[in-house]
């Protein structure tokens, strides 16, 4: 391992031949025939900790360095701020200023507050967004509260993706007074059922031994890779969810960006699987059909 | 255990891994009852990994402090007398005493003299779920404080690795492993400033983790190339040095 030069590991295509034998498939080290798109960031700072990566500067070079095409952000502020218009609008300015054409800014609607839907108009008329983000767990509300299903009728009405965060931190390292368990999914698949043009997208979803197995029955149901984990992580993770329903999302910068990556390719995926993790599912979430 | 090696081995090529240590249970009460019985009634299942992949894997036994008498049996056994190279002090147990507890110290002090690993497992649970068995930093910082000549490995780092850190950062002779939580970034550079690099093992924990999960610390952190050469093996293989000559085992060369 300490031969392998770490200086590759700066372009997304070589980390492939970093770790996989120092050797990739052609498609990997040479040109690429897609895109990658990140559809799990975050811009701002964590509340807990500074981030290595956690200025959008910082976090911009990081796209470039790592050759990112298009990251999907949403913004940490949205996390704790009661003032969430306030959290997009510097969100999307963030995005304008200094995202070089690559960050994509993804809206935070809390549930909780008076005038949420004045927030979610605004994302979508204003901002001209084509996504917005959820956090049930920080933001106290189970996912069978009647204000979600409420949601999910408007942002099917508006063809808006809704990422829904299941987790941000394992609960077992969180801050002792910001304790914020995994998103309770169990009522999800009936809403989906009362909503059935709604598009929801997991974000950070850990599979348990006891968790719901059903979940990948559910039509427009996606997932994305950030915290899949193990071995045969990735080969399980297509072999439970339909390929065309799992999306490559980093969780950067809390977590490490070259980890996600270096995850995708050591899964020795095929071209058209990686074509597929890295771009073609997130471009038709966003409705860029086929 | 065989039929999961097998399955790890792809993926420790990948990572260009040249040698692993593996923590092997042997019947003091670090796995399931049905386990823990298999293995007293037949040695071979132990011996087998080491037999079949000797140039690859380097032993360790998973001992229960609860069995002071039969752990020390252990150590004669798999370390003094066998193959193994070091101990590591499971968690996650049912029943036990965390790493302070006076039980330890014939332990330690018998693995250090013949030269073996001591490496603990900590975790700092924010859920307070951990029972009564589990060890944290703080708890191997307060064994280490009693045997500064002996040097203690504090697996994960506690997994709340910025708490970690600071409860060992104070005795020279605790190092850190790396792996058994997500790919939090931060975490190496943090490490490498308050203990330096040459107090931190690279611990791939295959294969419950994804090689970019383990990997990607060490290989992406802000830190010299020099310091990642340590982490990633040659302080492992400095820690080793003396029980491998001992045993007549090969280290691989650094690079």
């Amino acid at each position: 391992l300490t031969s392998v030069s770490v200086a590759s590991l700066v372009s997304s295509g070589e980390a492939a031949a970093a770790v996989t034998e120092r050797k990739a498939p052609a498609a990997i080290v040479g040109q690429r025939p897609w895109k990658v798109i990140d559809t799990n960031l975050h811009l701002f700072q964590w509340p807990c900790r500074r981030l290595p990566e956690d200025t959008v500067e910082q976090l911009v070079d990081k796209l470039v360095k790592l050759d990112i095409f298009q990251a999907w952000a949403g913004s940490f502020e949205g996390l704790l701020h009661r003032d969430v218009t306030g959290v997009n609008d510097r969100l999307v300015e963030a995005c304008q200023r200094h995202g070089r054409g690559r960050l994509s800014p993804v809206g935070t609607i809390h549930l909780g507050l008076p005038d949420w839907e004045g927030d979610l108009r605004r994302c979508q008329q204003v901002h001209r967004m084509r996504a917005i983000r959820l956090y049930p767990n920080y933001h106290d509300y189970r996912l069978d509260d009647p204000r979600f299903g409420e949601l999910l009728q408007r942002c099917a009405q508006a063809g808006l993706l809704v990422q829904l965060c299941v987790s941000l931190e394992d609960l077992r390292t969180q801050h002792p007074r910001l304790q914020a368990a995994d998103v309770e999914l169990e009522p999800l698949p009936a809403m989906m059922r009362a909503h059935p043009q709604a598009k929801v997208m997991l974000l950070n979803y850990k599979p348990t031994a006891g968790g719901l197995k059903t979940l990948p029955e559910v039509p427009n149901l996606f997932v994305d890779t950030a915290r899949v984990e193990g071995t045969d992580g990735y080969a399980h993770w297509l072999r439970t969810w339909p390929p065309s329903r799992v999306v490559f999302g980093s969780h950067a910068p809390f977590f490490i960006y070259e980890s996600a990556l270096i995850k995708a390719y050591e899964a020795e995926l095929s071209d058209d699987e990686l074509l597929a993790l890295f771009q073609d599912n997130a471009l038709r979430l966003l409705g860029f059909a086929d | 255990v065989v039929a999961e090696i097998e399955r790890t081995l792809p993926k420790m090529k990948k990572g260009a891994i040249e040698r692993a240590c593996i923590f092997q249970h042997v019947g003091l009460g670090t796995a399931s009852a049905e386990v823990e019985k298999r293995l007293r009634e037949d040695e071979r299942l132990i011996r087998e990994p080491l037999e079949r992949w000797p140039s690859w894997l380097l032993g360790m036994i998973q001992i229960n402090a609860l069995h002071r008498e039969r752990a020390l049996e252990a150590i004669e056994r798999w370390i003094a007398d066998g193959p193994m190279v070091g101990v590591y002090f499971a968690g996650g147990l049912r029943e036990g005493y965390p790493c302070s507890h006076p039980n330890f110290a014939p332990l330690v002090e018998r693995v250090a003299e013949l030269g073996g690993i001591i490496m603990q497992h900590t975790w700092f649970d924010t859920t307070n779920r951990g029972g009564p068995a589990q060890s944290t930093p703080s708890h191997l910082a307060t064994l280490a404080g009693r045997y500064p000549e002996i040097t203690f490995i504090c697996a994960h780092a506690g997994g709340e690795w910025e708490k970690g850190i600071r409860a060992i950062r104070g005795l020279p002779n605790v190092w850190i492993e790396t792996s058994g939580f997500d790919p939090t970034a931060g975490f190496i550079d943090m490490a490498v400033r308050d203990l330096s690099a040459q107090r931190i093992l690279f611990g791939s924990h295959l294969p419950g983790r994804s090689l970019g999960t383990e990997l990607g610390k060490v290989l992406a952190a802000a830190i010299s190339e020099e310091d990642k050469h340590q982490i990633l093996g040659g302080n492992l293989r400095r820690l080793l040095g003396p029980i491998l000559q001992r045993k007549g085992l090969i280290a691989t060369p650094p690079p």
